[in-house]
């Protein structure tokens, strides 16, 4: 059941004019969190807006749950959509906004009722709920955006950079909403973003997309596992340089931290003797992870 | 004793199990929305009160006519439901140039036509919802005042059961033309909406195209003959010459007015209506389809038109 595709993108081709968004992409979207990566232009906003039925493909198909969304609008009840920009009328409330977003969705009255209290409560706006849109935060508007995005119970959430224009407090806030959405009401998300960070720690598997092509996907610990290359923090880092050269083994500086490639395991040895010996104060010693940055360095090549 | 207090539960994230009704309610919603949005219903006091206003200039109307009618001596002409609908017509109007853009306006410039678009609706789904909505309105409004005059003028007459026998005709008469009215009060204002994020340009454009074309229509169709100091009438012409009973039409506030002199068979004494009532009666009607249809379609097309 967790590989059953929501999303999937067959041949995916879409064309503006002489421009190309999307060229013959293929990818599938299951269950889970999963991340779409890429800088501005690289074909995110004109995927999201090909699975949410907005635009028709030039060629290929963009299948949601099996229907395509540009053929039949039903199929949209099932999904939520969290859009980058603004989209919420500042004269009316939360509540009545999101009582008004679920039964555009097709819950009745009395059940959008309290699906939209509850959703403010999960996304922690109900005290809040009945004040004027206009009177929120901007990190309290974008929770009311997730919050009618969700409104509907939909099966698959697809939020556009969700944390556009929050503080740092406020950005750790909606990610870990995100994956409280996801853990605890098993909802999946599409999360599409430019910021690595926030892709890696929210999503279970990341799709790349550069330039209109599908540039890397799989498992976001396919990324980010144990690479051969050591990391060394210490007080003395040219003392400890210098002992180690001694011994034959090159250095490289990262900031303040000493790198060494290990070539095998007895470098370990190595390494520990030569702080030993250097008398130098440890703060650090641990293999480096691999980091979504990576991708586009083309350092780094993964499974 | 202790005292007993509640608790709260934090129950986490609820999955909903209730029905799911589809594109039938998602089309409800959005046409009871446009309805409160039109009379600033979940808003604050500020949005209701010029609807308000307006809505009690419909009304007094029809309470002074049903007043004055139980005035008059027998004998004497009554006020008719037709009169009625020329003198609220400008008033009706003037309803819907205010009113009209708040249906459109709001959702394109705060872009919630982004999160209608993305749910079980499509663009002719939500510009035949809100026309819908904004017509509702509009013809509850005409409607209002002619009902209080149907009673008022029923109760006024000396035998009230009569006055229903013999009247009857004006009750789908009046329903007629309040349609008509209503119709054509929406089409227009709405279209003109799609043109403009800003709710006080489209009301301006409106009310100026509104106001601007019955003098319009009038210096370049009229000639009012005037007497010169032997007490002789000075003929003149038109500045239009023949075509004068076409330039009449331009008065776009009387186009519905010349349908509900038709259906009342009434012959209003306006310079313009003279005019129009040359015509075979197949122009002012054919001129009120245009105008009703054309608005119409235009909205339709700017909503299929726009990207998101």
């Amino acid at each position: 059941m967790a590989d059953t595709p929501l999303l999937e993108a067959k041949g995916l081709t879409k064309r503006y004019g002489s421009t190309l968004a999307l060229d013959a992409v293929d990818f599938q979207v299951t269950e889970g969190v999963t991340g779409l990566l890429g800088p501005n232009g690289a074909g995110k906003s004109t995927a999201i807006k090909l699975f949410l039925g907005l635009l028709t493909p030039t060629e290929g198909a963009a299948e949601v749950l099996g229907e395509r969304p540009y053929d039949s609008v039903d199929v949209r009840s099932r999904l939520g959509y969290m859009p980058e920009h603004d989209c919420l009328p500042p004269a009316i409330s939360a509540s009545e906004f999101l009582g008004h977003m679920a039964q555009v969705s097709g819950l009745p009255p009395e059940h959008a009722r309290i699906r939209a209290a509850d959703v403010l409560r999960h996304v922690g706006l109900h005290e809040e709920r009945y004040r004027p849109l206009s009177e929120y935060s901007t990190g309290m508007k974008q929770r009311v955006k997730l919050a009618q995005a969700l409104v509907h119970d939909p099966v698959l959430v697809l939020l556009d950079e969700a944390t556009a224009g929050l503080d740092p407090a406020g950005r750790d806030e909606m990610l870990e909403l995100i994956r409280r959405t996801s853990r605890e009401a098993g909802i999946s998300i599409l999360l599409s973003s430019h910021l690595m960070g926030d892709v890696e720690r929210t999503c279970d598997r990341i799709i790349v997309l550069e330039g209109g092509h599908v540039v890397e996907q799989g498992a976001v610990s396919g990324f980010t596992q144990e690479t051969s290359t050591l990391v060394i923090d210490v007080d003395d880092e040219e003392k400890l340089a210098a002992a180690l050269s001694s011994r034959g083994i090159e250095t490289n500086r990262d900031g303040t931290s000493l790198v060494v490639e290990l070539a095998n395991d007895e470098l370990y040895d190595a390494v520990r003797d030569a702080i030993v010996e250097t008398d130098v104060r440890l703060h650090r010693l641990a293999p480096r992870r691999g980091g979504l940055t990576d991708i586009f360095r083309g350092d780094e090549k993964h499974d | 004793m202790t005292e007993q207090t509640g608790e709260i539960f934090d129950l986490g994230y609820q999955r909903y199990e209730g029905p799911r009704e589809g594109r039938m309610r998602a089309r409800h919603a959005l046409w009871l929305n446009g309805v409160r949005t039109a009379i600033g219903l979940g808003r604050g006091w500020q949005s209701k009160v010029l609807p308000g206003l307006l809505f009690l200039g419909v009304i007094a109307p029809a309470v002074l006519f049903s007043v004055g009618a139980s005035a008059v001596d027998p004998g004497e002409e009554l006020p008719t439901h037709a009169d009625y609908y020329w003198i609220v017509n400008i008033v009706v109007l003037l309803f819907s140039a205010t009113t009209a853009p708040e249906m459109l306006c709001p959702d394109r410039r705060d872009r919630v036509l982004d999160l209608y678009l993305v749910r079980p609706l499509t663009t002719t789904d939500y510009v035949i919802g809100r026309w819908f909505a904004f017509f509702s309105i509009m013809l509850a409004l005409v409607y209002a005042g002619q009902i209080v005059l149907f009673i008022g003028l029923t109760l006024a007459a000396d035998e009230p059961l009569e006055y229903l026998r013999d009247q009857w005709l004006d009750i789908p008469r009046l329903l007629a033309v309040g349609a008509a009215i209503a119709a054509f009060a929406t089409s227009i204002p709405l279209a003109i909406s799609t043109f403009t994020i800003r709710r006080t340009y489209a009301a301006a454009i409106v009310i100026a195209l509104f106001l601007i074309s019955v003098p319009v229509a009038s210096v370049l169709s009229v000639c009012e003959e005037t007497e010169d100091q032997f007490g002789t009438v000075q003929e003149c012409e038109p500045v239009t010459g023949d075509a004068a009973k076409w330039f009449a039409l331009l008065s776009f506030p009387d186009v519905p007015m010349h349908i509900n002199d038709l259906v009342f068979d009434e012959e209003i004494d306006s310079p313009l209506a003279e005019l129009v009532r040359e015509q075979n009666a197949a122009v002012p009607v054919a001129w009120f389809a245009l105008l009703t249809a054309v608005p119409g379609i235009v909205l339709w097309w700017q909503y299929r038109r726009m990207a998101l």
